[in-house]
């Protein structure tokens, strides 16, 4: 267990002590005892996961009784980031354990990709902010720069592990482009984006057969 | 749903229980069950999605079990070009949604079209091919069995999404794209040395037929493209499985069965291919007359390549011979009266 990780839950601890105690008139104790203290109790759970894997499965129980609680926003609205997240997350440890050994972030030669990328992330932004209008700008920005780059990648390498590392970002980032289309849109969408990026990670791939 | 693609489902479902039935000797039709029963799987809930998006995630769930299947090309190299694909159209899906200046939307229609080329491996997106490599696992999956049906829900949701002018963009360059694909596909198809790679490229210029009645959006250019669509799920795709002992054994013959495929193939009366080509000079004749003239030329260079691929099918026998004659039956069958096709799709 991280120790930093340990005294943050020991402070929300504390901070659920303090409202509990100095509660505004007219909330209710024990309602805000029961959401806080299961908050707690899930956080800790994250904390104290064994393995990484286990801890993304406390966070996905966490987001699903998060979105379970009564409240002004939809279940799927509430849903819906926390499953990419998720799904996001067990993607990039798959690609964590898998591909080529050693350290792979920018090595030698990464030069002009580096700056093919910020230059293709301004493009984007102009699109996104400039170009195009209405709600949304931000998530403009991110999907057609993931999407983007996604494609950029996949079209530049014949590497198995980039392939399905733009795979998973693509999947995210189609799942994220349904809140444009159609925002009151379930969570089914952004359910299947996640498990496609999350099992894009896992799936087993056979060698190709000799010729 | 769309009913020409709940159409094109079901007879990918006939393709594989008649593939299924007289599969060539040594097929594990065990294996053929279960990659065909998901391919028809996918297919159908590609079609059943409520949303775009989400017929674009199946889409990359179908891309990434396709690619896991056990062949000769490597998984990236089975990958790349439908995740390609999938980027483009969501790209271009993004286009066409939000509110911007027009040539966002035209920046679309082109989207689309290329994210469909390279979905389906066509030209300029042909998927690597490998001849040796299993009918499952290689391009013409995509080619024969799920892009039918998928390319049917591609081009009605784009045609949903998008301005009447940039719809107008969107069909030209379908047009352009088929021209493309026929020319490069027949010659081929009659030019490149494996038969195997022949028969991909007879796919290919299958497809520019089809990409073709989908650029001429009147209602006959959309009967012409079912019915090729027919021809290729129907017809090319069962004689191309039937072929492949032969075309492994290097056999040629130069029966009248092989004559009677060929004419087949080449969309000759009273065959499928011929209502269809019929359908799509029409139409193309009530668009822009000189267009039927180019697609006429085009539709000429299908001979030498149809007479090299009906005499690759060697002298069926056996079980192999029923699933001949039923294809060229059923083909008949539609060519001479393909109301019953037409009618189920609401055409």
């Amino acid at each position: 267990m991280q120790p930093e990780a340990v005294e943050l839950v020991a402070l929300a601890l504390a901070a659920l002590v303090l409202v509990l105690a100095f509660a505004p008139v007219g909330a209710s104790r024990r309602a805000l005892l029961a959401k806080g203290g299961a908050g707690v109790a899930g956080t800790a759970a994250v904390v104290a996961a064994p393995a990484f894997d286990i801890a993304l499965l406390v966070m996905l129980a966490l987001a699903l009784l998060h979105a379970a609680i009564e409240g002004r926003r939809s279940f799927a609205a509430r849903l819906r980031l926390p499953a990419l997240a998720v799904g996001g997350l067990v993607a990039a440890t798959g690609r964590l354990v898998a591909g080529p050994p050693g350290w792979a972030i920018l090595p030698a030669g990464s030069t002009p990709r580096l700056v093919l990328c910020i230059a293709g992330g301004l493009v984007a932004l102009w699109v996104g902010l400039g170009v195009t209008s209405g709600d949304g700008a931000s998530l403009r920005f991110g999907v057609i720069s993931t999407i983007g780059f996604g494609a950029a990648r996949v079209l530049s390498s014949h590497d198995q592990s980039v392939v399905l590392s733009a795979l998973a970002l693509i999947s995210l980032a189609v799942g994220a482009a349904v809140g444009l289309a159609a925002p009151g849109s379930g969570v089914v969408p952004y359910v299947a984006a996640a498990v496609i990026a999350a099992g894009s990670a896992w799936i087993p791939i056979k060698a190709p057969s000799a010729a | 749903m769309q009913p020409e693609a709940v159409e094109l489902v079901a007879l990918a479902l006939a393709a594989l229980v008649l593939v299924l039935a007289f599969a060539p000797v040594g097929a594990s039709r065990r294996a053929l069950l279960a990659k065909g029963g998901a391919g028809v799987a996918g297919t159908a809930a590609v079609v059943a999605a409520p949303a775009f998006d989400i017929a674009l995630l199946v889409m990359l769930a179908l891309a990434l079990l396709h690619a896991a299947i056990e062949g000769r090309r490597s998984f990236a190299a089975r990958l790349r070009l439908p995740v390609l694909a999938v980027a483009l159209l969501a790209l271009a899906a993004v286009f066409a949604r939000v509110e911007g200046p027009d040539v966002l939307h035209r920046f679309a229609a082109v989207g689309f079209a290329a994210g469909l080329a390279a979905a389906l491996g066509l030209l300029p997106y042909i998927h690597t091919f490998e001849p040796e490599e299993q009918v499952t696992s290689s391009p013409v999956a995509w080619l024969g069995f799920v892009g039918p049906a998928v390319a049917t829900v591609v081009v009605a949701d784009a045609q949903g999404l998008l301005t009447a002018d940039a719809g107008a963009v969107f069909s030209a360059v379908l047009l352009g794209l088929g021209l493309l694909n026929m020319a490069w596909g027949s010659i081929a198809t009659w030019l490149t040395e494996n038969d195997a790679a022949a028969w991909r490229y007879s796919f290919i210029a299958d497809w520019g037929l089809v990409l073709s009645g989908f650029g001429i959006t009147l209602a006959d250019g959309q009967r012409a493209s079912l019915i090729v669509l027919f021809a290729i799920v129907l017809g090319r795709l069962p004689l191309y499985i039937t072929s492949r002992n032969a075309v492994r054994d290097k056999v040629k013959t130069e029966r009248p069965i092989n004559l009677l495929v060929a004419a087949a193939l080449a969309g000759s009366a009273p065959f499928a291919g011929f209502s269809a080509r019929v359908l799509l000079l029409r139409g193309a004749t009530q668009l822009y007359w000189p267009l039927a003239l180019v697609l006429a030329a085009g539709m000429l260079l299908w001979l030498p390549g149809s007479l090299r691929l009906g005499r690759s099918l060697g002298v069926p026998r056996g079980r192999q011979a029923v699933a001949v004659a039923i294809v060229l039956a059923i083909s008949v069958a539609v060519g001479l009266y393909p109301l019953p096709l037409l009618t189920v799709a609401r055409m």
